[in-house]
């Protein structure tokens, strides 16, 4: 499995399907995600760990989200806005890829900080501004610590840690 | 698993909403949106719901397509809708019971917040229930092509909107695949906290994602023998034109622009 290239066609191609496989996930489990209407919780976010291991998942997720969004997102604000915030969240979760344990942090913390302000200001302008924030957050703590976390340790422990590093 | 699942909106037809160049459709969408946004009274209002009712009407799409949108909306409406009735400041009391006070300008405040929400998830709608995905993807790259002069990959980013549009029914199938067989090996996805439920999905993640790789690499290749080099002097099957469609839509829309502006400006 070659991860790291400086292949121009390989590097679109493994990008297309990283948003491919972000966009299969938001579709397949979003009906059943867990049976909670009120909060978001996407199984798909936990990939946001994965800049840290392969570069091409930096704009793999920004398409990807940008899709899911467009096909059965919430709203229109969301397919800029939200697709925005994933890419920016993907950059600096490539930056803090020597700390494994703050790769899921950026996701969180944008998407809490970003998405939950702008649901503030477009959607419940009476509700208080952390409280938005916070609920957009608990839905990406859980997907990105929970999941994300673990998967991050499983594939750097599968692939090598040596293989992954930059050159 | 894979039944529940309508894979993008797109409703076939041939209304003129449909037969319009995505890039027109992109642009009214964003324009409408603006204009929502803009709405602050009643009349406003007004003339919101009927330029969008009378889109919706010419698009020929059943209008029960566009409520199911709405669905997931619902309980956020409801929240909001509540906040809004018991805490808008307002003058005109209607009911008090204690220290929560229905006002008029509450309970007015809370449908216009209800009407937003719903024309914007509508309007959103119709652009993505008349236009392919991959309609909408070729008018962002043309939309988007002056970014290239600040160096945006636009071209490789819409390349890569096409190849995980193509992909997604094959991944879908593949994740069901693994559930499937996971399960079959004993894994379990529905019992445990929250917690341990989003860890049950891993073992179906690491599959996936080599099998993905393995797909990525044979397309590349693929692409590769087939001398795919980017942009550079690459040639369309279709070519998007603007027609008399587009014309129409255009006036119409501006009349209407026009006529909100005005109303903005003196009522």
């Amino acid at each position: 499995m070659n991860i790291e290239n400086d292949n121009k066609v390989l590097y679109i191609v493994q990008a297309a399907l990283i948003a491919g496989v972000y966009t299969a996930l938001t579709l397949l489990l979003e009906p059943y995600s867990f049976g909670h209407m009120i909060f978001q919780f996407r199984v798909s976010e936990a990939l946001t760990v994965l800049p840290a291991i392969i570069p091409a998942s930096i704009p793999g997720l920004f398409v990807g989200c940008l899709v899911s969004n467009l096909l059965g997102g919430f709203g229109p604000i969301d397919i800029f806005f939200g697709s925005l915030t994933t890419l920016l969240a993907a950059f600096a979760s490539r930056k803090l890829r020597k700390y494994s344990i703050l790769v899921p942090l950026p996701p969180v913390l944008f998407n809490a900080i970003i998405v939950g302000g702008y649901l503030k200001f477009l959607y419940y302008k009476d509700i208080p501004l952390l409280f938005s924030m916070g609920w957009v957050g608990l839905g990406q703590l859980l997907a990105c610590y929970g999941l994300g976390y673990p998967l991050l340790l499983l594939i750097k422990k599968r692939f090598g840690e040596t293989k992954i590093q930059d050159k | 698993m894979l039944k529940n699942i309508t894979l993008g909106q797109y409703i076939p037809g041939n209304s003129i909403i449909h037969r319009a160049d995505p890039r027109t459709k992109i642009i009214w969408t964003v324009f409408l949106m603006i204009t929502l946004f803009a709405a602050s009274n009643i009349y406003g209002y007004v003339m919101m719901i009927a330029v969008v009712g009378i889109i919706l009407l010419v698009s020929d799409v059943p209008i029960s397509y566009t409520l199911r949108g709405l669905k997931p909306l619902f309980v956020i409406l409801i929240i909001t809708a509540a906040i809004n009735i018991f805490t808008y400041p307002g003058d005109t009391e209607l009911i008090t019971f204690g220290i929560l006070r229905i006002t008029l300008e509450g309970v007015m405040q809370a449908i216009f917040i209800a009407i937003r929400l719903s024309l914007m998830v509508i309007i959103g709608s119709i652009l993505t229930l008349t236009t392919t995905p991959i309609s909408l993807t070729d008018g962002l790259e043309t939309l988007m092509a002056p970014l290239k002069k600040i160096k945006v990959p636009v071209h490789e980013m819409a390349m890569m909107m096409s190849i995980a549009l193509r992909f997604i029914p094959t991944l879908l199938e593949e994740t069901d695949r693994i559930i499937k067989a996971q399960s079959s090996r004993g894994a379990d996805f529905d019992t445990g906290n929250f917690l341990e439920k989003a860890k049950s999905f891993i073992p179906v993640l690491i599959p996936l994602f080599v099998s993905a790789f393995k797909r990525a690499e044979e397309l590349a290749t693929a692409m590769e023998s087939r001398c795919y080099r980017g942009d550079i002097n690459r040639t369309r099957l279709k070519e998007l034109t603007y027609t008399k469609d587009d014309r129409k839509i255009s006036i119409f829309l501006s009349i209407f622009l026009v006529v909100f502006i005005l109303s903005k400006v003196y009522m």
